[in-house]
């Protein structure tokens, strides 16, 4: 009753399982084979989508009516097929169900959700506020005051630099307030690029481990981040840092002949490889759907605002984005290979200091306290492990022939009987191939009917073969305990392994296969019925949305006009048509953004989602109108920072008393007040304490993990060690930008704070409310011990109690306490410690207003 | 009354602020229907549990064993390139008996279990989508192989909030032998709230990470902090409108302060009799560890908690037996079999089990035949498509069972049951509907079973 099921439920007919038996038992008898009738084959599901010389496409993908296939089993078209007979009924109305759930050439979505497609015409309009008030005024609001001058520094330095500005700098502009210099002088700190270039990570999905089996590092990909944190701080214009990111290392030449694309370009590229990375898995074609998969959600998401990923296995739901389309997306990466590239510092400084370091573990790793120490313990055990095997052994085993041939010289065999063996071996090893491993069979039986056991042979045995049995959980040899330590001076080699790896110039990104001539040729995409790698459907060329260009067409390359290198310059096409003046969303995508990061809350609410599901925009026309003026200004994120900050609606006051009428303030009747981030949290306490190490770029940082999950951070026993110690105590007090991003592992303080694993594209951050945070900020290291540093230096610069806590309000919150508060805390039956901890845990402190 | 209880009332929806109410994620909320669990412990065996060892009778294996493996049919990636390799079939580790009224078969290695037998409702022959450990975790516990998503614990929480505003709503109980395969996201919160992400109960004195006072402070001294803290908030809000987050940040202060003092009297199991524990199995060395985690689950579903996790197998002590499976599924299986009993029986005896709904489920389930790497001690191989999970308690049909694998254990027999059918029967047993349990996010309204499962009828009361 299959047929019945389909058509009154969810389920859809499947091809293999109950298409092909119908096709197989009526139809194959001709249509099959070297007979294929009409040119029509019914014998794997590409040949029939493909369809027949005589009928062309045999099935349309959505419309069994006017579908070839349905029409002639039906009868509507003649000959009835099959020929002489009837299909059941029953088989006709799977077939029929079968063809109404393959997808569509047109996109299923009726939407009048035009807006996000056409091209924004400048409206007219001088400035951010004209836009802003008119919507106010037409509910007989206005905008707020201008905010004070302590509220407008605290909100423009946590804004650009994720800090809060000094008690000195909090003076100096509440005497000056000169906002226009601030903003510019704010730009212009290095750590701008840290603050903004942290928003563009989380877009990015920006992770540095694989996510899961075992979540190794995947390479290093902060060099990624460094080359972000740079492209913000030199206003890398907005279209290059989209050619750079999707497009790199993908250009030609139009002069040169032989042209190799500039190295560097591979470092913006990581983009494409900072995904969770299934490494473990056996089927390849596997792994190339699923990450073709995610990096067509990524980019379409983030550079265009349009969920292009949810038409993977079907047509989008709401938007017009027929399936074909996500994988003609998909088409314009089908070119590339996964594989890291040396890619040397750009920046000389850092290449001396990497180059030194690298000198400097190298010698630590070749004669270092720590390979000294498993070295030692190792030339301790290993006379223990030829004893153990000597006393152990019995009968004639593989292992004694085994251990016979290493014996070189002392060995009963002859050199050449050596020599075969080892090949016959290796091959069989290698390949895994029945006929290798007979063979190795055949020459084991015949040299140990041979073989005379002789105890020296165990004297063979070396640190390769005492590591393995360290490794060894059933042991007979060693003790657990003595396994525990093996494997501990073993990591604490492992770990100067790892650090050195950091510092080796390899860029985390990919390559393009060669293609032909240079290689083989590339299998096409294909639409993968219902997203399963395992049903690929019909082939197609890469090209842009139907909904942009209006009809499927296939996208011109850029193209190396030798015909030198025929994959290259895929990537770039599609770069170059984000990064255009003409596309309609890419400007508008990212001045929402940008708008967002300021106020809170997009024009768009919902900014990697311009779509039907997406929230309508508040301020259409402004919205235009920024995206105009930031392509006119050369797509500069600075000028828009200028923009937006210096306008009357970002200066204004959080209290408007009219704001009942705008109550969600989708006005901007107000400044919405946000609470700090998770790392803005943690970088201003280190900052305010004065422990905040500011070196900027590089491998990243481990800052230490609370003590109640160090036994957690290890897979297992003698497991992978998932967090490492840093080589100078001052690392972990570095900025959270620059702290590892293992996946597996996030620090549960940021975890609180709403900073996840970036797993996938976040475009807003949660701002939640919960006892896990308050418990962290009383309770957890970092608190503590940077309470008693503030303290500390409170105490240094400063006499008295009241003199005392006058400074500490200066420092965390910048202003002078009131009297009431004054009274209070000199009052106070606790400690300076007590006093920062109780600042710092303040909602004044962890909100901006 | 003073201010702060009047805002905790309010924070605890007892009344009070609307507004500040509002601001509380973990606010109960009204079920889609009255389903009668409450609460939630998820059993979660980490590594592949080899469901031929402990719950399928498959006389095949015993009549055929050691022989070569007969290529199954119809097989697709990795499993099709194991049972190409000239693979032999290994019998069951020891004999499986059937129990209780309802005949179930269970293996003799497990009588605790065994006991309890007539409770149980199973589903065979479960689908997953990836047959790799990390991704196949992911897939069980979030709905998707890869990291990102919204666990299921998180899903729950979100659609009902928590009974108990001075714990967690949603609280994960870790193998103390180290941490899950896909880490922390295998219960985060993913595209939810932060609000919404397990918290993780340390197997010690410091049952959540940064519960405990600094050494040197006093409740009194902390108190004394946490006042000043209070007034100085309540500084910074009278001068400010729309202040519905000001005020839950206020309360949640006090949340946590005490939880201090609820968490250890949580974990403090003193007060359990020797009796008890021994139904736990915390009478010997070996089950002890499992055995404490499934009374501590007993204890916060009593409490009010959403849903526990209750996590086994770490490391090299994951339920992964590719090699040794004679040395190591019995041990597993001592591990954990009294825990679980005794669990089931408690929660009976206490009548609590209506309440509850316990599940077991592991990523995957394994082959019948070995997986052809050179050692005397055959090992079987991960089978993404021969997973068991059974559910107990709340609206499940005891006794009841749903779905088969083929004579061999290979693969379902007639159609698989995807994971998502699971996680919408789940859903449902809470009294959750999946496609009302919706959140947008990038672009779609994201559920816990994405495309939809369907509710597994047959084993509902």
């Amino acid at each position: 009753m299959w047929s019945w099921v389909f058509l009154f439920s969810a389920i859809v007919p499947d091809f293999e399982r109950d298409v092909a038996p119908i096709l197989t038992a009526n139809c194959a008898a001709c249509h099959a084979g070297v007979a294929k009738a009409s040119g029509f084959s019914v014998e794997k599901l590409a040949f029939v989508l493909a369809g027949g010389k005589k009928h062309g496409k045999a099935v349309v993908g959505g419309h069994p009516e006017q579908s070839v296939l349905i029409q002639m089993v039906k009868g509507t078209l003649g000959p009835q097929m099959p020929m002489g007979k009837a299909l059941a009924s029953k088989d006709v109305e799977t077939l029929e169900a079968w063809v109404k759930a393959l997808p569509s050439d047109a996109p299923t979505a009726k939407t009048t959700w035009r807006w996000p497609y056409e091209k924004p015409v400048k409206p007219k309009g001088s400035s951010v506020d004209e836009f802003v008030l008119a919507k106010l005024r037409e509910k007989g609001l206005s905008l707020a005051p201008e905010a004070d001058r302590r509220t407008m520094a605290r909100r423009a330095y946590f804004d650009l630099i994720g800090l809060p500005p000094t008690a000195e700098e909090m003076a100096a502009f509440v005497a000056e307030g000169d906002f226009p210099k601030l903003v510019e002088k704010l730009m212009a700190d290095p750590r701008y690029g840290e603050r903004w270039g942290r928003h563009w990570l989380d877009l990015a999905r920006y992770g540095e481990t694989s996510g899961l089996e075992g979540d190794g590092a995947i390479g290093n990909a902060w060099r990624y981040r460094d080359w972000v944190v740079d492209a913000f701080n030199k206003d890398l214009p907005y279209d290059q840092f989209i050619v750079q990111q999707l497009g790199g290392a993908d250009e030609h030449s139009k002069s040169r002949n032989n042209y190799a694309p500039n190295v560097q370009g591979h470092v913006g590229l990581g983009f494409l490889r900072l995904a969770p990375w299934d490494r473990s898995n056996l089927v390849a074609d596997e792994v190339r759907a699923n990450y073709l998969a995610e990096v067509t959600a990524a980019t379409s998401s983030v550079f265009l605002g349009l969920t292009v990923g949810c038409a993977r296995c079907h047509d989008h739901k709401y938007d017009p984005i027929p399936q074909k389309d996500y994988y003609r997306w998909q088409a314009f990466f089908n070119t590339v290979q996964v594989e890291n590239v040396t890619v040397p510092y750009a920046d000389e400084e850092f290449a001396a200091k990497a180059a030194a370091k690298i000198k400097e573990i190298d010698a630590r790793l070749k004669d270092g306290p720590e390979k000294a120490a498993r070295d030692a313990y190792e030339k301790a055990t290993l006379p223990r492990l030829v004893a153990k095997r000597r006393e152990l052994a019995a009968g004639k085993t593989l292992t004694d022939l085994r251990l016979e041939m290493r014996r070189k010289e002392a060995s009963q065999f002859s050199k050449a009987e050596r020599r075969r063996y080892e090949l016959v071996k290796e091959d069989a090893d290698r390949t895994q191939d029945p006929e290798e491993q007979g063979a190795l069979g055949r020459v084991d039986k015949e040299l140990m009917g041979r073989l005379r056991l002789d105890p020296a042979r165990f004297e063979v045995l070396d640190v390769e073969d005492l590591r393995k049995e360290m490794g060894n959980r059933q042991s007979k040899v060693f003790s657990e305990a003595e396994r525990d330590k093996h494997g501990d001076l073993s990591e604490a080699l492992d770990v100067w392994r790892r650090r050195l790896g950091r510092w080796q110039p390899v860029a985390l990104t990919l390559k393009n296969v060669p293609g032909p001539p240079n290689g083989p040729a590339i299998a096409p995409v294909r639409v993968l019925l219902r997203g399963d790698y395992r049903l690929p459907g019909e082939a197609v060329e890469a090209g842009f949305p139907t909904a942009f260009t209006g009809k499927a067409e296939a996208a011109v390359m850029e193209i190396d006009r030798y015909r030198q290198f025929p994959t290259r310059g895929h990537r770039l096409t599609l770069a170059k048509w984000l990064a255009s003046k003409d596309n309609p969303l890419t400007a508008r995508v990212m001045a929402n953004r940008i708008w967002q990061y300021h106020f809170g809350t997009g024009i768009v609410a919902t900014p990697s989602d311009f779509g039907v599901n997406g929230e309508r925009p508040t301020h259409p026309e402004l919205l235009d109108w920024l995206a105009h003026e930031f392509m006119e200004s050369g797509w500069s994120i600075k000028a828009m920072h200028r923009k937006v900050m210096l306008s009357a609606a970002y200066r204004q006051s959080g209290e408007n008393a009219g704001w009942e009428k705008d109550s969600e303030n989708k006005l901007l009747s107000r400044f919405p007040r946000r609470r700090l981030e998770g790392e803005e949290v943690r970088d201003s306490i280190l900052y305010l304490s004065g422990r905040l190490n500011a070196e900027r770029g590089g491998p990243s940082v481990f800052p230490p993990l609370p003590a109640d999950l160090a036994d957690f951070a290890r897979y297992g026993r003698g497991g992978a060690a998932m967090w490492e110690p840093n080589e100078k105590d001052e690392d972990g007090r570095r900025r959270s930008i620059y702290t590892f991003q293992r996946r597996s592992m996030p620090l549960p303080m940021m975890a609180a704070f709403d900073a996840p694993v970036f797993s996938e594209s976040c475009e807003r951050r949660s701002a939640t409310t919960t006892p896990l945070q308050a418990l962290a900020m009383m309770n957890g290291n970092l608190m503590h011990e940077e309470a008693g540093y503030l303290a500390k230096r409170v105490a240094a610069e400063s006499g008295d109690r009241a003199v005392q806590v006058k400074r500490a309000f200066g420092i965390v919150l910048g202003r002078v306490p009131s009297e009431a508060e004054r009274a209070r805390y000199v009052g106070f039956s606790g400690d300076l410690e007590s006093i920062c901890r109780v600042l710092l845990n303040s909602n004044e402190f962890l909100y901006v207003d | 009354m003073t201010r702060r209880d009047l805002l905790l009332q309010s924070y605890l929806g007892l009344g009070g602020i609307a507004l500040a109410a509002q601001e509380n994620p973990l606010a109960p909320k009204k079920a889609h229907w009255p389903a009668r669990a409450k609460s939630c412990i998820f059993l979660f065996m980490e590594g592949g549990v080899s469901q031929m060892d402990l719950f399928e009778n498959k006389p095949e294996l015993v009549k055929r064993a050691g022989q070569r493996m007969p290529q199954a049919g119809n097989t697709e990636g990795e499993i099709a390139t194991f049972s190409a390799a000239p693979n032999r079939i290994i019998p069951p580790v020891a004999p499986l008996r059937q129990w209780g009224q309802s005949g179930r078969w269970i293996t003799e290695l497990m009588p605790a279990l065994g006991g309890v037998a007539d409770e149980l409702a199973f589903v065979h022959g479960v689908k997953v989508d990836n047959n790799n450990h990390g991704p196949a975790v992911y897939h069980t516990l979030t709905g998707n192989q890869f990291p990102g998503s919204a666990s299921v614990g998180a899903w729950m929480t979100y659609g009902l909030g928590s009974a108990n505003q001075d714990l967690p709503g949603f609280v994960v109980l870790g193998d103390r032998r180290g941490s899950t395969i896909g880490g922390t996201g295998v219960w985060g919160n993913g595209f939810l709230p932060a609000a919404y992400q397990g918290t993780l109960f340390r197997n010690g004195d410091t049952p959540i990470v940064d519960l405990n006072r600094r050494a040197g402070m006093s409740e009194k001294q902390q108190r004394a902090e946490l006042d000043l803290l209070q007034w100085q908030n309540e500084q910074h809000r009278a001068g400010r409108t729309n202040t519905g987050e000001l005020e839950a940040r206020i309360a949640a202060y006090e949340l946590a302060f005490r939880m201090q003092a609820k968490a250890p009297e949580l974990v403090d199991l003193s007060g359990e009799t020797a009796a008890t524990k021994k139904l736990y199995g915390m009478d010997d060395p070996i089950s002890e560890p499992f055995g404490r985690q499934c009374l501590l689950a007993r204890r916060m579903v009593e409490r009010g908690v959403r849903f526990v996790m209750t996590l086994h197998g770490a490391g090299g002590d994951r339920w992964d037996d590719h090699g040794d499976v004679k040395g190591r599924i019995p041990k597993h299986c001592k591990e954990v079999d009294q825990p679980v009993g005794g669990l089931i029986q408690d929660l009976r005896a206490r009548g609590l089990l209506d309440d509850t709904l316990v599940v077991w489920a592991s990523e995957m389930g394994r082959t019948p035949f070995d997986n052809n790497l050179v050692t005397d001690k055959p090992g079987r191989d991960h089978n993404q498509y021969g997973l068991a999970v059974w559910m107990a308690g709340g609206n499940v049909k005891a006794g009841a069972t749903f779905g088969a694998t083929d004579d061999f254990s290979v693969r379902a027999e007639g159609s698989p049951v995807p994971v998502r059918d699971v996680h919408a029967t789940l859903l449902h047993l809470m009294g959750l509907e999946q496609d009302r349990l919706t959140y947008l996010h990038a672009g779609r309204y994201k559920k816990l079973t994405d495309i939809g499962g369907r509710v597994i009828r047959e084993i509902l009361a």
